[in-house]
């Protein structure tokens, strides 16, 4: 994405557009959704529909959420692809949020990936979302990321990679420290197409269908999809490649 | 197996200031922690999320620990958990952030957004270093806070309930 000035205009207009509307197609109407006003996110297990024990939809919930979020930013550009913030790179551990998340200014313009707006709360006047980055070496290794593509199973993923997560929202600072805030600050959304990348290379090593059977018919409120309708994302229509060509044969 | 300390978490003095205040447990047994366990996990339930983001340092056999001790095995250091915060309440009154009592039969809806947390931290290298010198160990946890909320008071963020010790052959 940094490399890719085509993709990453793309971004910026299509969240430009998003953060300008107030309406059901706008930003904090989308981000309302993870924590203020409607606190619908999966966090940390809650008991639930169908059970008396604490579960977890903390991966399948926010994947149907980043498809949810990536078609409503593609209906401002089409061209928009949601990136994944590679925390574990060698540039984030020097400089810590990218270029193109950090940057206040673009052609004189203000960059939409800086921050968003957020919504008057209970105690706090509606602004735009803030950061207070730790150091850049504090982010999770590739080494932290690879022991979490070794577990075997499902539950005990979730259970790290969550952690793993919970620690960038804290080093993020800021509004991305708070559930109730996160969803508002722009580089939520690259986090978390991390996070569901990191999902995606576990599912590659250790099955696709790998959930306890008594997930896969708990609904994702209020996306309209259950956990089995997520497991497989060449369904839902997206990838996780770095790079990939097409050779076009009309015969 | 997994030994449970049951006693409520109890926090040992602050430290001053608006620093967090730490958690001290009493005398765990790690006796099931066999030398050759293929892993072993310190596992931490009940913990309050409703506050600020913060990193839970862990460690073994080492009551003075602050967040200034370093991360070391030599300083009983076992690892980290992590806990994304609510940020403090953000309803028109405390109820909202009150969690509600037993489910009522037939409710559909997904369970409160607070309902304490469980982390489990992989220990298996500082559990066995234990084992190697006693049946049982004190865990201090030092709660780290980053960038306070400004809805959250983070003098007393470490609530928990119980630690248990797990170990696998």
């Amino acid at each position: 994405m940094e490399n890719n000035p085509a993709e990453l205009e793309a971004l910026r207009v299509a969240y430009g557009k998003m953060q300008a509307l107030n309406d059901n197609r706008g930003w904090i109407y989308w981000a309302g959704y993870h924590g203020f006003p409607q606190f619908l996110c999966w966090h940390h297990g809650r008991v639930g529909r169908g059970s008396q024990m604490p579960y977890n939809l903390f991966l399948p919930w926010h994947r149907a959420y980043l498809l949810y979020w990536e078609h409503t930013a593609r209906d401002q550009d089409s061209k928009m692809v949601l990136p994944w913030w590679d925390w574990t790179s060698r540039g984030s551990h020097t400089i810590g949020i990218p270029k193109s998340f950090a940057v206040k200014t673009v052609g004189g313009k203000r960059n939409p990936l800086v921050s968003g707006p957020r919504p008057t709360m209970p105690g706090v006047p509606a602004g735009q979302t803030t950061r207070a980055p730790g150091p850049p070496a504090d982010l999770p290794t590739a080494a932290e990321v690879s022991a979490l593509i070794l577990l075997r199973n499902f539950l005990d993923l979730d259970t790290q990679l969550e952690d793993v997560h919970d620690n960038v929202h804290g080093w993020c600072g800021g509004d991305m420290g708070a559930v109730a805030r996160a969803a508002f600050d722009p580089i939520f959304w690259s986090h978390h197409c991390m996070i569901d990348r990191i999902w995606y290379l576990w599912q590659l090593k250790n099955g696709i269908d790998n959930i306890p059977d008594d997930y896969k018919d708990k609904v994702l409120f209020p996306w309209d999809m259950k956990v089995r309708d997520v497991l497989d994302i060449n369904r839902l229509g997206y990838e996780y490649a770095h790079g990939s060509s097409t050779l076009v044969i009309k015969t | 197996m997994a030994n449970k300390s049951t006693k409520p978490a109890k926090a040992a003095p602050a430290d001053g200031g608006k620093t967090p205040k730490k958690y001290v447990s009493p005398k765990i047994s790690i006796e099931t922690v066999e030398a050759d366990a293929s892993r072993a996990d310190l596992i931490f339930d009940g913990l309050d999320h409703s506050g600020a983001s913060y990193e839970a340092r862990v460690f073994l056999n080492n009551e003075k620990a602050t967040a200034d001790t370093e991360t070391t095995p030599e300083r009983g250091y076992a690892g980290s958990f992590h806990i994304f915060g609510h940020g403090g309440c953000y309803g028109d009154d405390i109820t909202h952030c009150q969690i509600r009592g037993p489910r009522r039969p037939y409710d559909p809806r997904p369970g409160h957004p607070l309902t304490p947390a469980r982390k489990v931290l992989i220990a298996t290298d500082a559990l066995k270093q234990a084992r190697a010198t006693g049946g049982d160990v004190t865990v201090t946890i030092v709660p780290v806070v980053y960038d306070p909320s400004p809805k959250a008071d983070y003098s007393d963020i470490l609530k928990l309930e119980s630690i248990s010790v797990a170990s696998y052959g």
